[in-house]
């Protein structure tokens, strides 16, 4: 099972776009595990996470996760994207990038 | 998703955007890229009044109606918002140190 990780800054608002994309994968049968986490916890969190997504709040941070998880991919999450709570066109790039 | 939730998240989204461009800014500055922070604190101008733009429609809507409408995500918008506005001026403020260090 691919693994998602999501990271802002309290994993506060990610906490609830993590249910819409929990929801959007159930009923297009992917199997995801997602889940969302403080940027401070992002080491032990994302060890052994297939794509890292980073909240627009947190965006400034890319450079540090990438240094931190260099062998994992790294993204920031679209502006529109985030403030419409899309999980599902989250979830089609998300998969277009990793796979199912 | 509708009504306040997803007014919250609009202005998280934009303001979070303009924050992180703020801090663009002055990393950029710090490597000596001047142009570049320019244009990060531009964007990030764009971005922070279309939050704004939320906010302050959020605000009439209030102001009209007789009841008032509150719950923790628009606190933690407008938390963003105030974080995001004080970090610009932080940014111009390192943007000129910086100057002063390269230039």
């Amino acid at each position: 099972m691919k693994k998602i990780v999501l990271l802002c800054a309290a994993g506060m608002s990610t906490g609830m776009l993590v249910k819409k994309m929990q929801t959007a994968a159930h009923e297009k049968n992917y199997e995801y595990d997602i889940s969302a986490h403080p940027i401070s916890e992002a080491k032990q969190a994302a060890a052994d996470a297939d794509i890292i997504l980073l909240g627009p709040q947190v965006r400034f941070s890319l450079g540090k996760v990438k240094e931190l998880c260099p062998e994992i991919l790294v993204e920031s999450i679209d502006m529109q994207i985030y403030g419409c709570m899309d999980g599902e066109k989250l979830l089609d790039n998300i998969k277009e990038k990793i796979g199912v | 998703m509708e009504g306040l939730e997803l007014t919250a998240f609009q202005i998280i989204s934009a303001v979070g955007t303009a924050r992180s461009c703020y801090i663009e800014a002055i990393q950029s500055s710090k490597n000596g890229d001047f142009a570049g922070a320019e244009r990060l604190i531009i964007e990030g101008d764009t971005a922070f009044n279309s939050g704004h733009t939320v906010h302050a429609a959020l605000l009439q809507k209030e102001a009209q109606a007789s009841e008032l409408v509150l719950n923790l995500l628009i606190v933690h918008a407008e938390d963003q918002l105030m974080s995001a506005e004080g970090f610009k001026i932080i940014a111009l403020e390192f943007i000129d140190l910086y100057k002063k260090i390269f230039i």
